[in-house]
């Protein structure tokens, strides 16, 4: 048996909510424990600073300079570092603020308890990121298939597919058919299509794929007659603007 | 051979798919519990039969995701599973233009090159019903890919008022209606005959040498303007049998297993090589290797085309890419 990996838990500017589903893992979380210890984990047995680590998990965005030192100063003591949620990996829900008009984006980060940095950023947009599990919150079968293929020396393959792939797998009707705006083509599968299966549209929570044909879409959803701040709200929603302009 | 016809009573259907089933798994077309149309196993629901499924029966042979075996270190050596399949199957009012794409299936796994184990396996213990379209489906063209009559099936079956005429097709059809015959009334009818048109057309005449020919068109890149790569058409296509094989494993390696998921020609990662060079990275080059492969590709290695003229993948698309118009453009171009 090789060495334990050591691991730690990390939060920024977030709800720690996929730091807490790491605990609907259950049994398999137990099992995992046989070959991962938890060295730094506030919810699990308390905050450790300072340990050298082989994994940080880090959700959450950085929203203010602390966020930075911090994130800074657990990359340079990691080996791996993976950004963890739709916070961490897109800006997720605090990333909104990123697209809102100028006017208001100064009225909002003058009401901040702490000092704000102008704009909301991901995890990967500050430090070298190894891995990124998409999702809000995160999915924690994707962290385990991570440690495992870490563990076993295996690189793991986090490959670029969209939901429709998933959701057509699962044999669903197209909610683009009943005039419900759906991100699925452009968003990052892996979720097995949660949403469109229960009938709600796909809001990109796991983030845009690569190659995603965002106008081609946007052009769908203008010949359904949606809204067009209905159009921008679910674009911007968990991302950013795919369609902003240089300079903007 | 029977001499005799048959017909099954509508108000006998479920008792036939019930004493069926207790042999074999028996997929019917039904809804689903979202409200697309599919293939399910049997379970007393309500057959569909007034049109096409949205889906193909594809996932009753090959499973979105599927076990091949289980590995594991033992010890010192490495002990390797395989899965078992679990007995029959019957795909129960299979359309004829599904049947083709079995046939395609056939010719990959079993006839050109290697024969595929695990389909051999499933496809032995499959049998099909065929139930022939009586009216034309929204999108089919079938008439113009010569796939309206079913093939390589076990039971035929033509939708009337009040009742299923069913003629046996192959040795194990016979044996079927000899068990399940108190459940069968003899007709002195002949088989129906069927006469309709489909609505789309797609004219093949040289259609492989016309599209060899338009390779670099303009067309493609119109197309893949909006072309959104969701992999939709992939995914619904009855004879796309591109999969992927990956190995997964369990915390400890004793368990892991090898599957195999399907793939589509519309990602990247299809021709992802080492080194992560990608061969078709634009969204043209992809969408043209999937119409390419249906119409021209598939006919250099087999005596027949891969797209069986059902219509799917232009009911499913998003952004309502047309093949049979693609191809239609193309041979005004290059004709």
């Amino acid at each position: 048996m090789a060495k334990k990996m050591r691991a730690g838990f990390y939060s920024l500017s977030c709800c720690e909510g996929c730091e807490l589903v790491v605990f609907d893992l259950e049994e398999k979380l137990l099992k995992a424990l046989e070959f991962v210890e938890i060295v730094d984990a506030r919810l699990f047995d308390g905050n450790h600073p300072n340990e050298k680590l082989d994994i940080a998990i880090v959700e959450g965005g950085v929203q203010s300079e602390l966020d930075k030192k911090h994130l800074e100063e657990i990359r340079e003591r990691s080996t791996y570092l993976v950004a963890f949620g739709a916070c961490a990996t897109i800006a997720g829900i605090p990333g909104i603020r990123n697209s809102l008009p100028k006017e208001m984006q100064a009225k909002l980060n003058s009401k901040a308890i702490i000092p704000v940095k102008e704009k909301v950023f991901p995890v990967p947009a500050v430090v070298k990121t190894d891995f990124v599990l998409q999702g809000c919150p995160a999915f924690t079968h994707e962290l385990l298939d991570l440690l495992v293929a870490l563990y076993h020396g295996k690189k793991p393959v986090l490959e670029n597919i969209p939901v429709c792939k998933e959701c057509k797998e699962r044999e669903n009707p197209c909610l683009l058919f009943e005039g419900i705006p759906c991100l699925g083509p452009v968003t990052y599968a892996g979720c097995k299509a949660l949403c469109p299966t229960e009938r709600a549209q796909c809001i990109g929570c796991r983030g845009f794929t690569e190659d995603a044909n965002f106008e081609a879409l946007r052009k769908r959803f203008r010949k359904m007659d949606v809204d067009e701040r209905i159009i921008h709200n679910l674009f911007t929603y968990f991302n950013q603007n795919p369609f902003k302009k240089e300079g903007e | 051979m029977i001499q005799e016809k048959f017909v099954l009573k509508k108000e006998n259907l479920h008792a036939f798919l019930e004493a069926l089933s207790k042999d074999m798994e028996v997929f019917v077309p039904c809804h689903n519990e979202n409200g697309a149309t599919t293939f399910l196993p049997y379970n007393g629901q309500e057959i569909y039969t007034a049109a096409q499924t949205f889906y193909s029966p594809k996932q009753a042979l090959n499973k979105p995701s599927e076990k091949e075996f289980f590995f594991g270190k033992k010890s010192s050596s490495v002990e390797v599973e395989r899965v078992k399949q679990n007995g029959g199957k019957m795909i129960f009012g299979i359309r004829p233009c599904d049947t083709h794409a079995v046939k395609a299936f056939d010719k990959l796994y079993l006839e050109y090159g290697e024969v595929d184990p695990f389909y051999r396996e499933k496809r032995d213990s499959t049998l099909l019903a065929a139930l022939v379209c009586t009216e034309p489906c929204s999108n089919g063209f079938c008439h113009s890919m010569g796939t309206q009559e079913p093939t390589g099936h076990d039971l035929l079956m033509v939708e009337k008022a009040d009742s299923f005429y069913i003629e046996a097709a192959s040795s194990k059809g016979e044996e079927l209606i000899k068990k399940h015959r108190g459940l069968l009334n003899i007709t002195k009818f002949q088989k129906p005959e069927l006469n309709f048109e489909c609505k789309k057309k797609l004219d093949t005449r040289n259609l492989k040498e016309i599209l060899d020919k338009g390779f670099f068109s303009k067309v493609w890149e119109e197309e893949g303007k909006r072309d959104l790569n969701c992999t939709s058409c992939t995914q619904v296509c009855p004879s796309c049998y591109c999969f992927l094989t990956l190995d997964k494993f369990i915390l400890n390696t004793e368990n892991s297993e090898r599957f195999r998921e399907w793939d589509s020609c519309h990602l990247q990662r299809f021709t992802k090589v080492a080194g992560n060079h990608i061969f078709r990275k634009s969204r043209e080059s992809r969408l043209r290797q999937f119409v390419m492969h249906k119409l021209s590709y598939f006919q250099k290695n087999n005596d027949m085309m891969l797209c069986i003229g059902c219509g799917r993948c232009i009911s499913v698309c998003p952004v309502g890419i047309d093949l049979t118009e693609i191809a239609a453009k193309i041979r005004s171009e290059f004709e």
